[in-house]
């Protein structure tokens, strides 16, 4: 396995100082910036990020370009929200980016709001990143320091006031309306579209939401060009991209690669392959919300295109291994607890559907459903997939009807093993993935974590456990 | 902002070619092809779509996925299809979602029979059910309100009564908490949801989650008949459909005029009915032997009543209040033409001459109250329509909302509008006049601020004001000076602008111009001048009247100046008090004659924009009650004056001959939703009878408009009365009054309404408070002379400095013993000590709550 890390925006990651404003001046960090605004106009940034064919990383991969030139002209007051709720199971490279590189996304913010005529930015971070909060704060002052942010900025005329604002922990809050909803202090719930934010967004006025990943990759663009940035990956999906690779795998973690190497490389190669003995059974190729591959589809080029053609999706970039240890129908479970539990509740097929369908598959590892059950679980996830208001509902019925369709054989001995038994089956199998099984000593992982974060003691044979990968 | 005449464009739904409105919502478009599609959280008197439910998807080709018809505007060319297959399955799966946790238990549920998610899971719905899980549970069914019952297991979340509270009525109370399906409709720390409209939730409940608690059990929809009729609690004039079952009101439901309620109804009219049950109606004749009411025949009754009335020919009075146009005029018909006395008004207070009334109802001043929807400007002054007429504060609310019109809110109390305002200025109790000229010489003057500069700078304003500005000394004045200000604005035949005023009773504008004024005749035409209703009370006490009739009003509770209108009527010689209740007033009548409810009643009432609505007799009478037009034609027969009037119509078309400008209305014109005379033909017929009167007054009301000397608008406080100051030694505030929406018998009288009678309260400014040592909860007495009440303290940091408000018509402490037409200053010190021992051990506990343990 020869493949290798193409680190553009994680370049430099490995040093500490990066994430102070000296440090990341050091790199040549914020030059880009002087040279937008001392030689270039709004228009051009805008039609460089356009020609460059950037995508954006938060999961639906629009063109970014295409999202700033949306954005109507004028005087109005116009808002950039930088979506940093990355919330996704999965997913925890907007995570590095920010710890590791706040200045490299501000730059981005700063570029951007440049280029498109906006006055007001927001970082709307998920409030468990407290560190990354704390960083990107400290970033932003920094910044405020010197002069790339607040009135004026280089003598340009152009002001920015830029807020990080954290978010209370719903998932639905990473979703683009939601998000404006919860940062104007209601209930997060998403809007009904159009009008699309470009339009209508935050207070009312044209909005520019975008993901961390993407707004980081602005000024590396703007100082590159578009040429360069589309040396990089394939013609559809040109550029780099940071890959969370979790679970089953010997080296879990971020790793940076062109768009359109193959998954094994980056699973085999960059993230180890999967623990001694065991062998890749299934894996979500962009976040839990992604429906699952084989290992038949292990060849694949890792790209946008490539994803959507074999009935998934890139998403966010974040590949979840399931090894042979981890039983499928535990897994749909598991996936389908969270978006349940997240579920926002506006809109009918997402609120009742996840509701069900937890409902369901609970029955099918209790051993209480039938063959039959399984057609209703797929009918029931084809009822929700393109009926929702926003794309949380599909977030669960994708991947869970993938693992019915792709799994079923293990779904009805599932079933039969655990009607035979008469209790839930977790024979054989280290984990079965959905959290809420015993642990050893009989303690659950998540009660063991609750007892952690209230300062009571755990045993310490259940410590070394929660160690373990889990499947 | 006119309004905007869409174009027409056309589109095909399920191959049916459909003309619709470009940008209408689709599921509205198609229903002009009679096709249905289902919704259940679209509601367009909601706002805007949520497309929340899903219920409504369809197919419009050219977009792949399946779109919400309730927040697609229709474009020219579209081509929808709503019963294809992927529709079809988009709808079941919607209905099957919906029904997941809905408990399917319609045979104990009071919405089984009218209920739209039966209706829609019948006629879109798949007939399966692949559901065997367990429901969502909740503890059902809770109170929400003390009226209104909540069975959250039904909820299907649609969130029409949550935004209802937050973009209709505003209050913001009702809250969707928890999420996903956990979701629940509740209020913050479960409180009661205390608001004027809450009742209108239950009905926009498309499930059978929220039920009244006066109808749950009541009746099921197949045991019921719905008719139509006005509400005539206030002069917003709603219109209703009484649910009837064995002949009697069990429901009041709103009848959408988008022209006159907007489809909302208030707690009053929807739960007020109950009074018309109470034991304190007046079911029959009753005639006072020795201070007792006596049951009496009709016959006997009326020949009674006229024998009375009779022996004191020409020194007899009437007052007309709550009543129908038919019943006004022939009040005015037998004081007039059968008594030969000109002494009858149907006004609480003195306020306009004929003049002026005639120059405020001209068509060309008069706005229509749908032009508050479109108003660049609305001006509200002197009234707060949450109190006087609630359908209009909705209204407001709206235009204010939805098309960002700019509201200016010129009152003595602050109002409850006041939050949504661009401007707002408080004038002193009594000192409207001056506000009103210096408002009308700035908007001469072309001033750029306040409201003065607000109305300057509007394409359309409407000013919404209240009939009280014209009371006391000065309210001559403040009418003249508003009619200046709307000359000065140029509202006189301006398209969509105007003014509106509101009464203090339901159907004062008929009233007046069925010709129950002093001054004026029918048709508001010139007469012999009579006595107004403060010179009748005069005349009462100093024996120049000695017979009194008093229609559908309690002068007692109502009118200003109790103790003066108690001494009256206890010299009168007869009274004659024709009473839906037995009330304060009834105990000093010699006959009383039953009257009927708006639920009983056959007649037309006109709405302060000139809307003749008929009110419609839907549940039986009960007892012995006569229909009031007949009751008053043969007592006008009685005492010799026939009137050929037999039947309801026969009343009608009186009316209609009788007032030129209503000529040629008729039930038919007035249809369900009433006609405004001024769009009728003979409108023209109010400038060629009255134009010369208007005119005239013209010249008079140009009484020195200018600006008041030590006033100036845009201070409130400036234009107190110069010679005291409120801080001043003698440390008396002035008192203002105001009638509380729920200070009346409508409330007294229905059990469900009343948690919400107010007791007597003393509003006062948090620095007054500070400077008499007051705080909120102290019991207090309200002195101006001789005259005083007890109240409780209530802080309003609105309120400005040097003024207090008292409510009118309370059961204790009614504040009209004070209003005798000027404002009084009033001293605020300890409350008489009562020997009631119920009120002094209520006292005690409210002052030392700790011991209040048991």
């Amino acid at each position: 396995m020869s493949i290798v890390e193409t680190r553009v925006l994680l370049r430099h990651a490995t040093d500490p100082k990066l994430a102070t404003i000296d440090g990341y001046r050091s790199y040549g960090g914020y030059s880009t910036l002087e040279k937008a605004y001392g030689e270039m106009e709004p228009d051009t940034i805008v039609n460089e990020l356009e020609e460059s064919g950037l995508r954006g990383r938060g999961g639906a991969g629009f063109s970014m370009g295409k999202k700033v030139s949306f954005l109507p002209h004028g005087n109005q007051t116009k808002y950039l929200c930088c979506n940093a709720d990355e919330s996704e199971p999965g997913a925890f490279k907007d995570r590095e980016l920010m710890q590791r590189n706040p200045h490299q996304l501000i730059e981005g913010i700063v570029i951007a709001s440049y280029a498109a005529g906006i006055s007001h930015a927001f970082i709307f971070i998920r409030g468990e990143y407290d560190v990354q909060a704390d960083i990107l704060d400290r970033a932003v002052a920094e910044a405020y320091e010197a002069g790339y942010l607040g009135r004026n900025i280089l003598g340009s005329g152009h002001n920015l006031e830029l807020v990080v604002h954290r978010g209370a922990g719903a998932y639905i809050c990473g979703e683009e309306t939601a998000l404006l909803d919860a940062l104007e202090g209601k209930r997060g719930n998403p809007r009904l579209k159009p009008p699309f934010p470009a339009v209508q967004g935050l207070y009312g006025g044209p909005t520019l939401i975008n993901n961390v990943e993407t707004l980081s990759n602005v000024s590396h663009i703007v100082a590159n060009g578009a040429d360069w940035f589309k040396s990089f990956g394939t013609e559809q999906s040109p550029g780099t991209k940071v890959v969370s690779i979790s679970g089953g795998v010997r080296r879990p973690g971020n790793y940076e690669v062109e768009l359109g190497v193959s998954l094994r490389d980056l699973i085999y190669g960059l993230a180890g392959g999967p623990l001694e003995g065991r062998e890749v059974k299934a894996f979500y190729p962009g976040g839990s919300s992604s429906p699952v591959l084989t290992p038949a589809e292990m060849d694949l080029p890792y790209s946008f295109e490539a994803m959507a053609e074999a009935g998934s999706m890139l998403g966010s970039g974040s590949i979840i291994v399931a090894d042979d240890s981890v039983s499928i129908p535990h897994m749909a479970l598991r996936t389908a607890r969270f978006y349940h539990h997240e579920s926002c509740g506006k809109c009918t097929p997402c609120r009742e559907g996840t509701n069900w369908t937890v409902k369901m598959l609970e029955r099918v590892v209790r051993g209480e459903a039938t063959p039959m059950d399984l057609d209703i679980i797929t009918s029931v996830q084809g009822n929700i997939i393109g009926h929702c208001l926003c794309v949380l509902g599909d977030s669960m019925a994708m991947p869970v009807s993938a693992m019915v369709n792709k799994f079923r054989d293990e779904f009805e001995e599932v079933i039969a093993r655990a009607a035979i038994n008469g209790l839930p089956t977790t024979e054989g199998l280290e984990s079965n993935g959905d959290g809420f099984e015993p642990g050893p000593d009989g303690v659950g992982l998540e009660v063991l974590q609750r007892e952690r974060l209230m300062g009571r003691p755990v045993p310490e044979s259940a410590q070394a456990a929660e160690e373990l990968p889990r499947g | 902002m006119a309004r905007k005449v869409p174009n027409r464009i056309t589109l095909t739904v399920d191959g049916r070619e459909i003309e619709a409105d470009e940008g209408a919502m689709l599921v509205d478009a198609a229903k002009h092809g009679d096709i249905e599609i289902p919704v259940f959280c679209y509601e367009p008197k909601l706002g805007q779509p949520v497309g929340a439910c899903r219920m409504c998807l369809v197919e419009v080709e050219g977009i792949p996925k399946l779109q919400t018809a309730c927040s697609t505007p229709v474009r020219d060319g579209m081509v929808v299809h709503t019963r294809t297959e992927q529709v079809k399955e988009a709808q079941n799966a919607v209905v099957e979602f919906l029904l997941v946790n809905h408990p399917l238990d319609c045979p104990v549920c009071d919405k089984g029979g009218e209920c739209p998610l039966q209706d829609i899971t019948m006629g879109w719905g798949a007939d399966r059910n692949r559901m065997v899980d367990e429901k969502r549970h909740f503890e059902k069914p809770v109170p929400l309100s003390p009226l209104i019952a909540i069975d959250r297991e039904r909820c299907i979340l649609c969130y029409r009564c949550v935004r209802f509270s937050q973009e209709v009525s505003e209050d913001s109370q009702l809250q969707l908490l928890e999420r996903g399906d956990r979701s629940y409709v509740g209020t913050f720390d479960d409180r009661p949801y205390i608001a004027p409209f809450q009742g209108n939730i239950t009905e926009l409940c498309p499930v059978g989650a929220l039920t009244n608690y006066t109808y749950r059990f009541q009746a099921r929809p197949w045991d019921i008949e719905q008719g139509g009729s006005v509400c005539t609690l206030c002069p917003s004039q709603c219109n209703v459909s009484f649910t009837i079952r064995d002949e009697q009101v069990k429901r009041v439901i709103a009848r959408d005029n988008p022209e006159v309620d907007d489809g909302w109804l208030c707690d009053k009219g929807r739960y007020g009915f109950q009074a018309m049950y109470s034991l304190d109606r007046v079911i029959n004749p009753l005639r006072y032997e020795e201070g007792r009411p006596v049951p009496t025949g009709w016959s006997e009754a009326i020949d009674l009543a006229a024998a009375g009335l009779a022996e004191s020919a020409g020194k007899t009075a009437a007052l007309v209040g709550d009543a129908s146009n038919e019943e006004g005029f022939l009040v005015q018909s037998i004081v007039r033409d059968g008594l030969g006395s000109a002494d009858i008004d149907c006004r609480q207070a003195p306020a306009a001459s004929r003049e002026t009334v005639i120059a405020f109802s001209d068509p060309a001043i008069s706005a229509r109250t749908v032009d508050i929807d479109t108003a660049d400007v609305v001006l509200v002054l002197g009234t707060d329509p949450i109190h006087s007429s609630p359908a209009y504060d909705l209204r407001i609310r709206k235009a204010v909302r939805r098309n960002g019109t700019a509201l200016a809110v010129a009152t003595d109390r602050p109002s409850a509008l006041d939050g949504g305002a661009t401007e707002v200025e408080r004038y002193a109790p009594g000192q409207v006049a001056s506000f009103l000229r210096d408002l009308a010489a700035g908007v001469a003057s072309g001033s750029d601020s306040g409201i003065a500069g607000l109305l300057l700078g509007a394409e359309e304003a409407v000013i919404v004001w209240g009939e009280r500005i014209g009371r006391g000394e000065s309210g001559g004045e403040a009418l003249a000076a508003l009619l200046e200000l709307s000359r000065a604005l140029g509202l006189a035949g301006k398209a969509e602008s105007g003014l509106i005023e509101i009464p203090d009773v339901a159907n004062a504008r008929g009233l007046r111009e069925v010709g129950c004024l002093p001054d004026a005749g029918p048709g508001l035409s010139r007469t012999n001048v009579g006595r107004d209703v403060e010179q009748i009370r005069a005349g009462l006490e100093s024996g120049e009247i000695t017979s009194l009739i008093l229609f559908g009003v309690d002068p007692l509770r109502d009118f200003p100046d109790t103790d003066g209108w108690r001494r009256a009527l206890e010299v009168a010689g007869h009274v004659v008090c024709f009473s839906m209740n037995a009330t304060a007033t009834t105990e000093y009548a010699d006959i009383v004659f039953p009257l009927e409810s708006h639920a009983e009643k056959d007649g037309t009432v006109t709405h302060p924009e000139g809307r003749l609505q008929r009110v419609r007799p839907s549940a039986k009478r009960p007892g012995d009650i006569r229909a009031g037009w007949m009751a008053l034609a043969e007592l006008s027969a009685a005492i010799g004056h026939e009137t050929g009037i037999h039947s309801a119509p026969e009343a009608f078309e009186a009316v209609t001959i009788a007032v030129p400008f209503y000529g040629g209305l008729t039930d038919v014109k007035i249809a369900g939703r009433g006609i405004r005379w001024q769009d009728n033909e003979a409108a023209s017929l109010f400038a060629e009878n009255l134009a010369s009167a208007s005119a005239s007054n013209g010249a008079a009301a140009s009484v020195s408009v200018g600006p008041a000397g030590e006033s100036s608008p845009g201070t409130p406080g400036d234009s107190r009365p110069g010679d005291e100051s409120p801080g001043g030694p003698d440390q008396k505030l002035t008192l203002g009054t105001y009638r509380d929406l729920w200070a009346d018998t409508t409330t007294d009288l229905s059990p469900a309404l009343n948690y919400l009678m107010p007791a007597q309260r003393l509003e006062i400014s948090v620095a007054d408070a500070r400077r008499l040592g007051l705080s909120r909860g102290d019991d207090v007495s309200v002195t101006a002379g001789e005259t005083s009440v007890n109240a409780r303290v209530a802080l309003r940091s609105a309120l400005p400095e040097g003024t207090c408000f008292l409510i009118e018509g309370t059961i204790e402490g009614n504040a009209n013993v004070f209003s005798n037409g000027r404002p009084a200053r009033v001293e605020i010190g300890k409350p008489e000590v009562k020997l009631d021992l119920v009120a002094a051990g209520t006292a005690a506990a409210g002052e030392q709550p700790a011991d209040g343990n048991q």
